[in-house]
Order: structure tokens, then sequence, then C-alpha cells
């Protein structure tokens, strides 16, 4: 998940996976930095790890393109923190992202699973 | 995201990432680390917070120059992939801006242009309503007597400085620098003109208030003329050059790019008003003895003011205009009954004077002809890009399932479309700039036509918008294909809705109406071109020669013995036929014009017809020389002579309608004043005199010796063999008569008449062109669609054959189509063509608005032009495999 590649094509790939994933994490309330790159890792059962520094660059850029918005706070521990919500729009984008990720998925795992792969020849 | 927008700080960044550690040192304790443990792991874990801020910084501040680069490389890939679409869309917007970008340029400087002076907004031309009677005029509104300038220089704290003016020739003037003579442009101008306009000398001085009252033999040159003939000598300063034979000390150097104010024309020198006989305004010989100075009824000079501080141009009217009436009839003695009074304006010095009447309405016609190319190809290229932008439907649907969002493809799309207005922009500044050159040497402009600040801003606001057009039209077509298309397999199906573009069809058709109104204004005006190079003169113009010679002689029988003796040499040259000599050189548009006595009495015409003549001065042999028929008399010969009785000749227009139903030989003649009478000794068939698109007009023709004007006379030689080929040994011939005097003008009768509609030569070739490239871009559209259309109808075709479709119905389903296309274009071309042809009227000659063969002839190039471009595609279409095509599904 982490790589700094500076490709183009990866970086559109995995800009659009990290933009989905913090919507994901945004949606039962306000969460801080921190907060969402633990969600990100406790939730995928540490399959993701999410490099921090591309985590506020991509906080970022969402917050630029009003998705989301952030707001400083005080955490349950008491120290101070930036706390990201979604917006309006970034809840309509987490739904049609959604929707987009589940048929590529849909796609890709239809054409892995039919009998022609490298499992064919395994049975 | 560009820099203006940012609102947060590198030091709020900073603080979010150090709450970040604390908080993840917190759990990380929390999970039963010690506290530096967690510290150190929670810094670990973050990576590298440097580089992070550092991400974060340039995000902010470069992010857009990082994103324009990632936009630009990923363009040059794009565009790189389709060579073929590329150049022809950077060609098209190349030639269609660079139309425009000339033909603006042209116009620009010719109609919108301010005179090249400091503030020109306070600066205004003298017009007059009209001159009084018994005055002779250069133009009846433009020009004023050295009396009223005297009068109004004198009255006038409106106008601070009042400037007057005149060339000192109305072609060329004799200057010699050295030994050699040779020929140059000079004005006559007051004291106050270089201060007055506020145009710098970088070199020596200008003129002043002292140099005018003592008529200074001073000059300064142009910046070019320093640069062309004195290869930018410093040393120019303090030598002499003479001016018909006049030594003018050269005392300064006009600014660079100041080419004076003669419209058109680029001034060479100019010298302070004069009053010396030789150096009359416009080169006319004294009448009478009188100068411009001393001669109160000649309106010769223009008038240029500058408004005073403070004052509006009605307060500077108001104060000038009583002196101004009462000062036109200085000379005149009191108006006559029932004479309108002259009434004085002002006008903008916006441009050059008479420019708007001879340029204004052919510029605007062509500015608006080359607008329509302009529109032909911008449709062309959105053709193309959504042609193109289609069959990338699955590329954006791909990358928009990716995360790319609709903004991000915009900006790709105009990313793009900015580069090809780029490429094509720089291309058509450059085809501009040798245009516009090409065009005022046709146009024998020869004042600089150089596109300027204002040419630039023209061009890049039609390049901004034909980028934005670029970039939007097609991202219709790029976002129509939502983001499951891109899962879509089969290339005919997510294809098929682009190929069917109703819009495509709409601007093909539009294309089709412009070109058609382009062909039929080209049509017109090269017929009306035919008709003038083929309408009679009159005349027999093979082996005709004339130049212009201005003798220095002091009185009238001096200058007759100079052209006698001239005439006698010239005669005697190997290959000679015959001389004769004109004081209006025919063919330039140029001819005195006044009302004539006939029998002692101004004649009386029936309804209103004018009584208009237009009369020349002329030597022996003249008719005969020319090749003009005497129908009865005589021609003017030497024995006419200053003590034998005065002869005229008159044309049957003359006859006709001022002696209708007599024999006109013996009948009197004479100028309206009643000073010269004239017998009538002959009569000649109609020719023309000033220009090849004059109609039929009275004439009348006075013999040299007879008439007390001498100055610069037209020498006209009847040759054998190629005509020019006489001017060295007629050179000769002259110099041995005065060294100092140079050939004027010298050239072949015909290529004098030539110049009379050069214009429309120019505006006719122009207009063909235009039109020939309107309809090369519609084939070229044309062929473009309709290829992509059966492209993408491929597997459709396959299948209407595999189910027994026939060849020759499948290649009419393909024309049937462009045919409606053409057939739709034609029926909103023609009243589009109607409305053209009649904004057409004023410069069409010998056809009609209204010319059947004029439209046949479009209508039916562009139905081949359409025919020809569908032709390859149905072709194709009716090659198609229908099992080949059924199976790239």
């Amino acid at each position: 998940m982490a790589t700094q590649e500076n490709n183009d094509d990866r970086i559109a790939l995995l800009q659009g996976t990290l933009d989905l994933l913090i919507l994901k994490s945004l949606v039962l309330g306000p969460v801080h930095g921190q907060g969402i790159a633990r969600s990100i890792q406790r939730e995928s059962e540490d399959v993701f790890f999410v490099d921090h520094g591309s985590l506020y660059v991509a906080l970022q850029r969402l917050e630029d393109k009003k998705w989301i918005r952030a707001k400083w706070g005080v955490s349950e521990n008491n120290r101070k923190a930036r706390f990201y919500a979604l917006t309006p729009k970034g809840r309509e984008q987490l739904v049609e992202k959604t929707g987009e990720w589940r048929r590529l998925t849909r796609a890709m795992s239809l054409i892995l699973d039919s009998g022609n792969g490298p499992q064919g020849e395994e049975a | 995201m560009s820099i203006f927008r940012r609102k947060r700080s590198a030091e709020d960044f900073a603080a979010e990432i150090q709450s970040h550690l604390d908080l993840e040192a917190d759990d990380l304790k929390d999970e039963g680390l010690s506290e530096d443990e967690a510290r150190w792991k929670a810094r670990r874990e973050f990576g590298n917070v440097r580089a992070a801020q550092e991400r974060f910084y340039i995000r902010g501040r470069w992010v857009w120059m990082e994103r324009l680069l990632r936009d630009v490389r990923f363009g040059l890939r794009s565009l790189r992939q389709s060579p073929g679409f590329t150049t022809a869309a950077v060609l098209t917007v190349a030639l269609g801006v660079g139309a425009n970008t000339a033909v603006f340029s042209v116009m620009n400087a010719v109609l919108l242009k301010s005179l090249p002076v400091a503030d020109p907004d306070r600066v205004v031309y003298l017009r007059t309503s009209n001159p009084p009677h018994g005055t002779g005029t250069i133009d009846s509104h433009e020009t004023f007597s050295y009396s009223v300038y005297d009068a109004l220089r004198q009255h006038s704290q409106g106008l601070a400085p009042l400037i007057a003016y005149a060339p000192l020739s109305n072609s060329k003037v004799a200057v010699r620098y050295g030994a050699q003579p040779e020929e140059a442009e000079g004005d006559m101008v007051s004291g106050a003109f270089f201060s007055g306009l506020g145009v710098n000398l970088p070199h020596g001085r200008g003129f002043n208030e002292q140099d005018e009252a003592n008529h200074s033999p001073i000059a300064v040159i142009s910046y070019n003329y320093w640069t062309r003939r004195f290869a930018r000598d410093p040393d120019v300063l303090g030598k002499t050059l003479y001016v018909n034979g006049v030594g003018m000390t050269i005392v300064g150097v006009a600014a660079a790019g100041f080419e004076g104010v003669e419209a058109g024309g680029s001034t060479d020198f100019w010298i302070p008003l004069q009053s010396r006989p030789e150096l009359n305004a416009w080169g006319n010989a004294p009448e009478d003895g009188k100068t411009y100075i001393t001669n109160s009824t000649w309106w010769c000079l223009r008038l240029i003011g500058r408004l005073a501080p403070g004052v509006t141009r009605a307060q500077a009217i108001g104060q000038l205009q009583s002196t101004f009436q009462s000062a036109a009839y200085m000379g005149l003695g009191s108006p006559t009954a029932g004479e309108k009074a002259p009434v004085l304006s002002f006008a903008d010095a916006k441009n050059f004077p008479g420019y708007e009447e001879q340029y204004g309405n052919p510029l605007r016609i062509l500015m608006a002809m080359v607008g329509l190319v302009l529109m032909i190809a911008l449709a062309n290229v959105v053709m193309l890009l959504m042609a193109r932008n289609a069959t990338r439907q699955r590329e954006f649907s791909v990358r928009q399932a990716l995360g790319a969002g609709r903004g991000e493809l915009l900006r790709q799309l105009l990313t793009e479309s900015l580069m090809l207005v780029t490429a094509g922009g720089t291309l058509a500044w450059g085809f501009a700039m040798i245009a516009a050159k090409l065009l005022g040497s046709w146009a024998q402009i020869e004042s600089s036509l150089a596109p300027d600040k204002t040419v630039m801003l023209f061009t890049m606001g039609v390049l901004v918008f034909a980028g934005l057009l670029f970039g939007l039209a097609p991202m219709r077509v790029a976002l129509a294909g939502r983001a499951e298309l891109a899962l879509k397999t089969s290339a005919a199906a997510s294809n098929a809705d682009a190929g069917k573009s109703r819009a495509a069809r709409a601007i093909v058709a539009l294309q089709i109406a412009l070109c058609v109104v382009l062909l039929v204004g080209g049509g017109l005006l090269i017929r009306t071109l035919r008709n003038l190079q083929n309408t009679p003169l009159g005349m027999r113009l093979d082996g005709l020669v004339v130049f212009g010679v201005k003798p220095n002689t002091a009185s009238v029988p001096e200058g007759v013995v100079f052209y006698q003796n001239l005439m006698n040499k010239l005669r005697v040259l190997p290959g000679v036929e015959s001389v004769t000599v004109m004081e209006e050189r025919i063919g330039t548009g140029w001819s005195n014009n006044g009302d004539m006595r006939v029998d002692g009495r101004l004649p009386v015409v029936a309804n209103g017809a004018s009584r208009w003549v237009r009369s020349n001065v002329v030597g022996p042999e003249f008719f005969s020389t020319l090749g003009v028929p005497i129908l009865s008399g005589r021609d003017f010969a030497d024995s006419d002579t200053a003590s034998s009785p005065h002869v005229g000749i008159i044309n049957e227009q003359f006859a006709k309608r001022f002696l209708p139903g007599v024999n006109p030989l013996g009948h009197s003649i004479g100028t309206e004043d009643g000073r010269y009478t004239m017998r009538i000794v002959g009569v000649v068939k109609d020719h023309k005199y000033r220009s090849i698109d004059e109609e039929p007009i009275p004439m009348a023709w006075y013999m040299y010796v007879q008439i007390p004007v001498i100055g610069e006379m037209h020498v006209e030689m009847r040759v054998h063999g190629e005509p020019l080929a006489i001017l060295p040994s007629a050179q000769k011939v002259v110099q041995q008569l005065d060294p100092n005097l140079p050939l004027i003008k010298p050239m072949t009768q015909r290529a004098q008449y030539d110049q009379t509609i050069s214009g429309q030569i120019l505006f006719a070739r122009l207009a063909g062109f235009f039109g020939f490239l309107a309809i090369v871009l519609v084939a070229t559209g044309l062929y473009g669609t309709l290829s992509y259309r059966v492209n993408m109808r491929t597997a459709e075709i396959g299948l209407r054959m595999a189910m027994g479709a026939r060849r020759g119905q499948v290649v009419w389903m393909i024309l049937k189509g462009s045919l409606v296309l053409t057939a739709a274009g034609v029926v909103m071309g023609i009243p589009l063509a109607m409305l053209v042809g009649r904004a057409l009227t004023s410069s069409l000659y010998g056809v009609a608005p209204l010319d059947a063969a004029s439209y046949l002839i479009a209508v039916s190039g562009v139905a081949v032009v359409a025919l020809a471009a569908s032709a390859v595609p149905a072709r194709r279409a009716a090659s198609v495999d229908p099992l080949t095509a059924l199976r790239t599904e």
C-alpha cells in the first residue's frame, strides 16, 4: 500500500483507493488524522498500512475538493487535534465511489475466478 | 488549489503532525510501551516528518505547477499518439487565425490606429462642409487655403497649435544628395509640426515658428529614409539635400516609426512651408505666378490641430467658426446669392484621411469573410476533437472509475486544447506577419502594417476563445460515458451513440452554408475583376510608356521651350513612334474637373444632369500617340502655338450633352471664369481618363502652349518593342537638358491603369483565396466526419450486408447522408449569400449582386466537394467484409 514512487498511473490508482478509505472511516462522525490511520489499519485487519505522510496530503486534497471539512478540537484524552468530518458532497462521493469499486472488484473476481486461470491448472 | 486560495499555514500543518505524534504515543503507551519507546515508535511509524511537511508545503505552493506539467506531459503524449489529428488541427487553427490576424492588422493600421503622435485623442483634423464657390480644391472637405490657415492660426486659442501641411508633389518629388538625381516623398509643414504632434527627434532638431516665417531652407528626414538612403550616418546633419534643385540643410532625424501624416505614404523628409515657386504645394505650377501662399482661392493645405488643455471640441469650434467663415471668402468677394456658407468641423485623427472611403467597406467585408473562414476552421477542429474524444470515451471512463474527477478530466481536455491552440497560434502569427507584408505591397500602402499591440490582443482573444471552445465542446461527448462503460467490452456497442452525433451533422451543414456564402462572394468579386480587366479603355495601351518631369523653369515661355526641346529630342530616339505630354497623367485616378462655358455661357442641362467636365492640358499628337480615334476634325499639332488661335478638343459625351444635334467643330468652349476661350477643332471617341472603372463623362482638352500653366508634366511615348527599354536613353535626354532631373515614376501606361484597379484586384484575389480555403476546410471536415461515422458503423454495415444488402445500397446510404447535409447547408447558405451580395454591391462592376452564374458555381462547387469527400468513406463502407465486421464484436 505504501509507496513513494512517483509514477503517474499508480498514484492515481492509490489516490482513488486511499480517498475512498478515508471517506469510509468518517462515516460515523468526525475523526482526527491519527484516528483515521488507526481505523484503516484496524478495519483491514492490519493488511493496509497507511503511510502517514500520504494520509495528510490526501486529507488536504479532500479538504480542497470540499469533500471533507476540518476543525481543531480536543481528543478523548485531552489532546488538541484536527478533526475531519464528511461534507454532504463527500457523502455523495462515498456512495458513488463505493459503487464503482464494487463493480470493478466484481469484474476482477469474475475474470480471476473463471476456469482457465492458474487455479484450473492447480486442480 | 492555487497559491491564492491556500488557507492553511505550514505552522498549522506542523501542529497537526505534532498532535498526531502525541496521540499515537498515547495509544502506544496504553498498549504497554514506556514513554520513550512510545514516542520513538510513533515517530518511526509516521516516517519522515520533515518530508511530510515538505510535501504539504509543495502541495500548497506548487501543486498547480506540478499538475500543469503533468497535464502537459500527458497531453503531449496523447497528441503524439495521433500525429494526423494533431497536424490537421494545428494547421487548421494556423490558417484560420492567421488569415484573421493578417486582415485585422491591415484594418487596424488603415482604419483604427490613431496617428502615430503623442496623446492622439486630443488631436483633430479640420474639415469643412464645403468650399466656397469659385475655389479650387484638392479635396472638397479636407483641404483649406493658406489665408484660412493664417486667419485661424491668429485667432485660435482653442487649438494649440494649429498645424498645416501639404505634400511637395502628388507622387514623388525630385531630390538630389550628391550627384545622382532621385525621387522621394516630401511634405512641407508648419513650424509647430513636430512639437505640436509630439514627435521626438533623437538626432538634431525640428522646426519652429521662426523657420516657418523665414521659409528656412532646412529639412528633417525620417528614420526610415535615414536608414535606407544614408545608412544611419550620424554625419548627415548639416549636409545638403536638393529638393527640386533647392538646397535644404538637413537639421534633424525624426523618431523611428514616425512615417508622417500622409495617408498610406511613408514620408521621407519634411521642410518648413516654403514660398518659392519651384516648391509650390502638391508640385503644381504657380497659377498666374501665385503660389499656395498668395493664391487664396486654392484650397490645398490639410490642417491638424491639438486641442488646448481644458478646451472641448465644441468650445474650440465655436470660437473658430466665425473667423473661418469670413476667412473663407478672402480674395473671393462676398458669397454669391443663395450660397451655403462653409461650416468648420473636427474629425478624429483616428486614421488617415480618405482611407475610410477607399478601403473601409472592402476591408470590413474581407474581415467578415475571414471571420467565416475562422468559424469553419474552428468547427472543423471541434468535430475532429469530438470524433477523437468519442473514441477515447473508454479511456475517460476508466480514468473516472479510477478516481479521476470530472474537474481533472476537464483540465486534461483544456490542457490538450491549449497546446493545440498554442502551436496553431504561433504558426498563425508567423503566417500573419508575412501575409500582412504581402497585403501592404499589393495594396501599395507604404506605411508599416506590421501587427502591433492591438492586433496581438485581438489574436490572443481569438486563440483563448478557440482554446475554451476546443476544451469545452468535446467535454459533453467525453463525459457522456459513465464509469460503467469502461467495463463494457464491445467496441461497437460503447461507441454507437457517439457515431450518430447530431451536433456533428449540424456543424457540417452550417459549414456548408458558410462555404456557399464565401464562394458566392468570391465568385462575384472575381467576375468583377474579369470585367474590369477586359474593359476596353478606348486606346491602344501596348507600346505606351510614361514618366514625369519637373523642370526648374521660372517662366511659362521657358517651360514651353523646355518641353518642345524634350519632345524633339525624344522623337528622334531609335524605336520611338511618337511623343506627347500631358499635365495630368492618365490612369492615376486624378483629373482636373470643373464647369466649362460653351459658346460663351455656362450650358443649361436638362433635368439636373451634371455640368461637370474633366479636362486635361496636353501636347501635340496627343490622341494619335494614345491611339484614340478622332471622329471628326483634327489632333493638336506643333503648328498650334501660343500666338495662333486657341484650340480645344472634346469627346463624344461633351458633344452629346452640351452641343446636341449640331456639328461641334467651330463652336467655342472656355474656362468657367471666362479667361480662356478655345475653338473646338476636334471630337474624339470616348475613352478612359482617370481609371478603368469610370463611366463615360464629358471631357475637354487644352493645348499646353496656349495655357499659362507649366510645371510638372508627364511624357507619353509610343515605342516599338518593349516599352520600358526606352527609359535609359530617355533619362539621358532629360539629363542633357538638366542634370538635376530624375524621371518621376516611369512605367508602362498599362501598369499605370492597372494601378487604378489594384484595390479590386487585391480584393478579388483575397476573396477567391478565402473561398478556396473555405472549400478545402469543408472538404476535409466532411471527409473526416463521414469516414469517422463509417468506421463507427462498420459492424452495423456488416450486419446489413450479411442480411443481404447490396453494395450499391450501402454506398447510397452513406452518400444520401451527405447529400441531405449538403442540401440543408445550401438552403441555409443562399439567403445569407444574398445578404452578402447586397453588401458587396458597391464593390461590383458589370455583375449583378444576384448573378445566377456565381450562385450556380458556388452551389455546384459545394455539392461536388461534398460528394467527393463522401465517396471515399462510402467505397470503404461498401467493401466491408460482413464476416470481419461482425467478428469485431
